[in-house]
């Protein structure tokens, strides 16, 4: 027993020394980690997206217009980027992408309203770029049905109508929207929150591949069994130990980052979220030790890990929801093991459901250990013989 | 004179033209680079398009909890549940059973309607209130939750004021015409279905081409490295003074493979999945040239700093989900902080993905997207002369290391000559 203790203790020395030797492991992990976690936070500090530009074609030129126009740039959601007279230079605006919206309100709007002539106003928005267009198109939709409320409030005051009336008739029916856990709808609590493990997951994958792939590529799979007496598991654990004590601390700095220096809600317990994360390392590990088991050789191994792995990122369900994914996609979400990590957030983060919701994921996480003994002796073999083509 | 200055060209150009062959030789002959070229960027386009088949989100299970259980309520619902985004699987009987449903992830919307729900419309002293509470893991599940109900509560809205006014003695047409002051349309000028996929999926065809490009090119400079190839990188006796042959010729290579695979899949992908194409072709095909030649010479620059076939992938793999973020197509380019986006402006991809977006989804000409189309002609220059100072330090270094070599051998064998 000691004696494998030992034997771990070497093989990870060994490790560590080959890590230290080679800048692009800590720079892959501990370097692409920092950077990514520092990218996505700043680029999204300020949650909810603010004053998307939008056009006015304003072809009635008049005061209402011109106050529908203040009003509308007043709004925290979109900015007036641009006044024009003619359509076709908002739609060129929007063409270049410059403006996400457009109002168009009608020639002679003003002498049309006052006289009951119902003119009718124009929005457009901008599907191609979706986040900008639902914030352009929220926004201008409220600005819209403001105008005839406004119209409204003034017939009914010179009808003589006090003003607590007036609002009831303006608006009998509102709707009080609340977003569980994420108020403020901000964007950086919903993305950032999978992103970023995300990202862990995908470094593990590769680095982990790359680590044991590299031994074999180099030959040098020999030498490193013989420091582990032999021993495959003993070999295995001593080599993931030194990184896999990297991705831990990682995984758990990034989460503590997020839920406890950027106070990102955590409606349950957030012991669990660290554990689902460092179960998430775990289960990332095993997929990399399948992935160089079943393809022992580097080149290929890396190749498979990259296009599974990003197929992560989608298959998660964390922007587009598995439930409406065809069903052959439904069943590969079981083998993505982000996809247990979103449901384990979901669960702890923002529900705080029943506990089984977090044992599940939990438990399938682990259950991504088992894979790895399908190609145990496979990888053997490979690490004793070379005997797949190494290059 | 003349004649063996032209002669001296022709030598060039046809040693361009061998570098030229070479290179797609080794691209040919090296599985790994066929699958990242060929597989990877035809696989990945129609996986995309599986994954987000259904575009939009529909039939989001949503929880009731009617506590008026009026008639007015009722019609709320039954016109709600028509909408194809929502879909009514559990009715309660309060507010604490909808939860628990919400926290098992069983819904992801609850609309509540208070007990004076049907008082306050019909003695109209006050607003009636319908409280909605959206599941925020998914962005997509609140919009479809928000949307569809907030349309219902105004088409109810103009029934209810025109009924109001009619109380209060107008005539109907009158009301009509007060509710409906301004009425309005809205339009989606582009990407009319708004789904998913018809905004995704384009960036991420551009996404594609240049990831592939990117990592197969890392992945030949670095198998070349680990053969110590030097003859690859720089053939020719004096290696600094053959730059610019060897950047043509390899850059032609890939240019002409992915001028192919491009085409196919920027023009082919959009139209068998019905996805936006609006724009004309010929102009994506012209954007497609300096797009290529600057991710063609962006990557032959960064490749230099590859020591293994393999490492250029394990550092950047997620380069990719930064260079969809910071092009400002995911979220948008005016919430970059400016640091973020001047940054941006270096990457190939940044104008890239807009300018297809513009031409092939928003129908623009190449007038409309100049700035895109120019920059990226101004980033093919600039990569360009990037990867020819790299090329000739490389070579630089190399003859100095040759000549050393030589000189010593020289001054060995004078000695022994001396001797």
């Amino acid at each position: 027993m000691k004696e494998i203790f030992r034997n771990i203790w070497k093989v990870s020395r060994r490790e560590i020394g080959r890590m230290l030797l080679r800048p692009l492991y800590l720079f892959a992990s501990i370097g692409v980690m920092a950077l990514c976690t520092f990218f996505f936070l700043s680029i999204m500090k300020r949650g909810a997206p603010q004053r998307m530009p939008v056009a006015v074609v304003d072809k009635d030129q008049s005061s209402i217009s011109r106050r529908l126009c203040h009003e509308t740039n007043a709004t925290q959601s979109v900015q007036i980027a641009l006044i024009t007279p003619n359509f076709a230079d908002a739609r060129l605006a929007m063409q270049r992408g410059e403006v996400f919206g457009i109002l168009e309100i009608p020639e002679g709007f003003y002498a049309d309203i006052v006289s009951f002539k119902q003119p009718t106003l124009h929005f457009y928005v901008n599907n191609a770029y979706t986040v900008g267009a639902n914030t352009a198109y929220k926004q201008l939709l409220t600005m819209c049905n403001l105008t005839s409320g406004a119209f409204q409030r003034e017939v009914l005051r010179k009808k003589g109508l006090p003003d607590h009336l007036i609002m009831e008739r303006i608006q009998p029916i509102a709707i009080s929207a609340h977003l569980i856990a994420n108020p403020w709808g901000n964007y950086a609590i919903y993305l950032v929150s999978t992103i970023l493990p995300g990202i862990l997951a995908l470094i593990v994958l590769m680095l982990t591949i790359f680590a044991i792939g590299f031994e074999l590529k180099m030959k040098t799979s020999n030498e490193w069994l013989e420091v582990a007496g032999g021993n495959y598991t003993v070999a295995m654990i001593g080599k993931l130990i030194p990184y896999t004590i990297i991705y831990i601390v990682l995984g758990i700095s990034c989460n503590v980052i997020l839920f406890r220096f950027l106070h990102f809600p955590v409606m349950g317990s957030s012991g669990r979220m660290m554990l689902a994360i460092v179960m998430l390392v775990f289960a990332m590990e095993s997929m990399a030790i399948t992935i160089i088991g079943a393809l022992p050789t580097l080149r290929d191994a890396i190749s498979i890990g990259a296009l599974y792995g990003m197929l992560g990122f989608s298959l998660s369900g964390f922007t587009y929801p598995v439930m409406n994914m065809l069903s052959v996609f439904k069943a590969w979400t079981w083998l993505i093991p982000l996809r247990h990590y979103y449901k384990i957030y979901v669960n702890e983060a923002l529900m705080n459901g029943p506990i089984e919701n977090t044992i599940i994921p939990m438990l399938s996480l682990a259950g991504f250990f088992l894979f790895t003994l399908l190609v145990n002796r496979r990888l053997h073999d490979a690490m004793i013989y070379n005997n797949y083509p190494l290059k | 004179m003349i004649t063996r200055y032209l002669n001296n060209q022709w030598i060039k150009v046809k040693e361009t033209w061998w570098v030229f062959v070479n290179e797609l030789r080794r691209v040919f002959r090296d599985p790994g680079v066929v699958v990242i070229f060929f597989v990877a960027t035809l696989a990945y386009p129609i996986l995309y398009n599986f994954i987000y088949w259904k575009d939009n989100v529909e039939n989001v299970p949503v929880a009731v909890v009617d506590m008026s259980a009026s008639q007015e309520s009722r019609a709320f619902l039954h016109k709600w549940s028509a909408s194809p985004d929502i879909k009514i699987t559990h009715y309660c009987t309060s507010m604490a059973e909808a939860e628990q449903l919400m926290r098992a992830q069983k819904i992801h919307g609850i609309i509540y309607f208070p007990s004076d729900f049907a008082q306050c419309l019909n003695t109209g002293m006050k607003s009636a209130h319908i409280s909605l509470y959206c599941d925020m893991s998914s962005f997509l599940y609140m919009k479809a939750v928000y949307l569809s109900c907030n349309r219902v509560m105004l088409e109810d809205m103009s029934r209810i004021q025109v009924d109001r006014y009619q109380a209060m003695g107008m005539d109907k047409k009158f009301s009509w015409m007060l509710v409906q002051a301004a009425p309005y349309t809205e339009t989606a000028l582009f990407c009319e279905s708004g789904g998913y996929a018809s905004f995704l999926i384009p960036a991420v065809l551009m996404l594609i081409l240049h990831q592939t490009l990117f990592f197969g090119i890392c992945m030949l400079a670095g198998t070349a490295r680990e053969e110590n190839n030097e003859l690859y990188l720089l053939p020719g006796r004096r290696r600094r003074s053959s730059v610019l042959r060897i950047a043509l010729g390899r850059s032609a290579a890939y240019f002409l493979i992915y001028y192919a695979l491009g085409a196919l899949v920027l023009l082919g992908v959009p139209r068998l999945f019905g996805l936006p194409h609006i724009g004309d072709p010929v102009l994506v095909l012209k954007l497609l040239v300096p797009y290529l030649l600057a991710v063609i010479y962006f990557s032959m620059s960064v490749s230099v700093f590859t020591r293994n076939r393999e490492s250029g992938m394990v550092v950047l793999i997620s380069s990719s989900l930064i260079f969809l973020f910071i092009a400002g197509v995911s979220w948008p380019q005016q919430m970059l902080p400016d640091a973020w986006r001047y940054l941006s402006y270096f990457f190939p991809y940044t104008w890239g993905v807009h300018g297809f977006l513009h031409i092939n989804s928003m129908g623009a000409t190449l007038e409309t997207t100049a700035k895109e189309y120019i920059a990226l002609w101004i980033l093919a220059g600039g990569y360009f002369l990037l990867t020819c100072l790299h090329l000739f330090i490389g070579g630089y270094l190399h003859d100095k290391k040759i000549n050393a070599e030589y000189l010593r051998e020289r001054r060995r064998n004078l000695k022994l000559q001396t001797i």
